[in-house]
């Protein structure tokens, strides 16, 4: 374990750290700018499995700082912070005392944590200089001010964010998703699947092969069936954009979904949110009547179950019903 | 992924401007130029999104009648919009089959015009950033010519290249005489379909006549009354969602048993879109009788040069135009 002397700013994630990306180190370095003189803060990321999370923090500064980083293995940290799936910001005192917490999707106010941390420094005495992965786990020792920062779905907005719509660097992207508009700070590579998945939350549209061949990714753009592993969200802004997750009508399946668990389309489900999306375009498309139709159709779609013959009839069941439009 | 700057076009100038820079790339569908910049092979610093310029003129994205007869196929027109169009279905199928017979349902959705006849080539090689490569890196080599090449061409290839043209599109307009409107840092020009794609020679990294910051705007589709006598037959490893081992776009005009106007091109066999003129002189003026159009097969492959695996696609090429010309002619 790293040695240190100084109060912690201590930031974990129940998940994943991924470091490559700069918006974070350029939202801890924004944290550090803002403490108060003399706190001496330093970070911390603990990073657990699953995956990674983008700090929102507003940052024109991009140079990065080293990040020592424990494991989180089974989210302990996050755990015994209370946290399970919902993003989380604490302030910890050097006597393990939660003195300030923000849990939720909503992006807590900068302002308010530079507040915390300012006041828990006037409180905190002195700093553990050396603790083990075990002890920390167990009492939080040494730790100054610990931060659980997940915030994955930001309010751009709120954090008063640069407005340049072109570069490389992570700006907002508004994107209509299921009839809601998302603000995400996204660098223009991010694909509109990794937008979705990684930054919005919703995993439902899946990434199998990642270059357009196995059609798992299938979201709706405009109403037409396109793979989302194949275009960047920048591109998206101001199209309407519908994923699995708003298919159905609150409580009420969407025909094909319900088709689909009736015909057995599906047995690992893998591919099963990208078949219905593409069955759910492709019954607004000229096609013929006949099951070859729909295989033809459908070939952009790959099952490694092999659960075709009971695809080919869930949509064919919802064509000669009449229910698919919708 | 590298990183690189994104620039919404506001408009055709801007889209230029920023388009003739070396790094720069354009974007418009994105299915050919993202996955690549996935495997590394393409590794631009800027990226160009055309799409915005449709809102400013909407016949970039959409088709059009010409005012002489024919069809204007906007850049930006998304292969399932042609495909379905029922003006292309009637009077161009070859076109609307190439597109039906291509990608898959989500891709059509997605690929343009101007991007179908921009696609790179699917030789494993190219898209292997690992591998001697001359088309991605000149003078690296062709690892092609004594690897897997199962799938490479026997037509217009050099000892520098032998990498398959994947489009159909392309294959279809070649066959009618398509031409493509560009418009460029020198203004707008139009360039025949015919000579749109280079043989690979000795610079397989040039594979069209596109100039730097020369964006595509158009490719009309001219009158060909027989092109409603048209057809465009493909035979690939698997029934759909596939490139193809060969294919063949004809356009056939039958008068009396007497064959008087015929458009033959090739897919899957040759380094660039294949028109075949030497099928069709074997073609015109002959009976349109099975016989007749064997001969024309025979004479539109050969020129085939086959690499060690490949050589099948002589004889597969062969009968998938015969088969092209007795359907189009029944």
């Amino acid at each position: 374990m790293p040695r240190f002397t100084t109060p912690l700013v201590l930031t974990f994630h129940a998940r994943h750290w991924d470091p490559s990306h700069r918006e974070q180190i350029a939202a801890y370095n924004r944290l550090i700018a803002n403490l108060p003189d003399g706190a001496g803060a330093r970070l911390l990321s603990a990073g657990g499995e699953g995956a990674w999370h983008e700090l929102v923090f507003d940052d024109d500064d991009h140079t990065s700082v080293a990040l020592p980083i424990v494991s989180d293995a089974g989210d302990e940290l996050a755990r015994r912070f209370g946290v399970s799936d919902e993003p989380a910001v604490f302030v910890i005192d050097t006597d393990g005392v939660v003195r300030w917490r923000h849990i939720g999707f909503d992006a807590p106010d900068t302002g308010d944590i530079v507040r915390a941390l300012t006041d828990a420094a006037h409180r905190s005495t002195a700093a553990s200089p050396m603790w083990s992965r075990r002890q920390f786990v167990a009492t939080v020792l040494g730790v100054a001010f610990a931060l659980t920062i997940r915030p994955r779905l930001a309010r751009a907005e709120a954090m008063g964010h640069s407005t340049s719509a072109a570069g490389a660097e992570a700006a907002p992207v508004t994107l209509n998703v299921n009839g809601k508009d998302l603000t995400l700070q996204l660098e223009p590579r991010v694909t509109l699947l990794d937008a979705l998945r990684e930054y919005a939350g919703l995993t439902g549209s899946k990434k199998g092969c990642d270059h357009g061949q196995c059609g798992a990714c299938t979201v709706h753009i405009d109403g037409r069936r396109t793979l989302s592993c194949l275009t960047f969200a920048v591109m998206q802004q101001g199209k309407r954009i519908t994923t699995i997750e708003g298919l159905a009508r609150g409580e009420e399946l969407h025909p094909l979904q319900r088709a689909f668990i009736t015909h057995d389309g599906f047995q690992c489900g893998y591919c099963t949110s990208g078949q219905i999306m593409s069955a759910a375009g492709m019954v607004n498309e000229p096609w013929g009547q006949r099951d070859e139709d729909v295989r033809e159709a459908m070939s952009g779609n790959i099952c490694r179950c092999g659960a075709y013959p009971g695809i080919v009839a869930a949509i064919q069941d919802v064509r000669q019903s009449g229910r698919a439009a919708r | 992924m590298i990183s690189f700057d994104y620039l919404a076009a506001p408009d055709l100038e801007t889209a230029v401007r920023a388009g003739a820079a070396a790094s720069a790339r354009f974007v418009a569908g994105g299915t050919t130029l993202i996955d690549l910049m996935k495997l590394g092979v393409e590794r631009p610093a800027h990226v160009v999104d055309l799409n915005p310029l449709a809102s400013r003129d909407a016949t970039l994205a959409t088709i059009s009648e010409l005012p002489g007869g024919g069809l204007r196929l906007g850049a930006l027109a998304r292969m399932s919009d042609v495909a379905w169009d029922a003006r292309v279905r009637d009077d161009y199928p070859l076109v609307s089959q190439s597109l039906l017979l291509a990608a898959s349902g989500q891709v059509r959705n997605m690929a343009t015009m101007a991007g179908n006849i921009l696609q790179r080539t699917r030789c494993e090689y190219f898209r292997d950033t690992a591998m001697a490569c001359n088309k991605r890196e000149p003078g690296s080599g062709c690892a092609a010519l004594h690897g897997i090449n199962r799938g490479h061409a026997i037509l217009g290839t050099s000892e520098h290249c032998i990498a398959t043209h994947p489009s159909d599109l392309a294959v279809a307009l070649t066959a009618v005489d398509a031409v493509v409107h560009v418009r460029g840092p020198n203004g707008a020009r139009t360039i025949p379909f015919g000579d749109f794609h280079l043989l690979p020679g000795a610079h397989p990294e040039r594979e069209t006549e596109l100039r730097p910051g020369e964006v595509i705007t158009a490719i009309d589709l001219p009158p060909l009354s027989f092109a409603r006598h048209s057809t465009y037959l493909k035979v690939r490893d698997r029934a759909s969602f596939a490139f193809a081992l060969a294919a063949a776009a004809v356009a056939l005009d039958v008068q009396s048993g007497t064959i008087r106007g015929a458009r033959v091109a090739l897919g899957g066999v040759g380094t660039k879109p294949w028109r075949s003129h030497e099928a069709e002189h074997a073609l015109i003026g002959r009976p349109a009788t099975i016989a007749t159009y064997r001969a024309a097969a025979d004479a539109a492959l050969a020129a085939a040069r086959p690499q060690s695996q490949n050589r099948f696609k002589i004889e597969l090429a062969k009968r998938t135009l015969t088969r092209a010309l007795t359907e189009v002619s029944a």
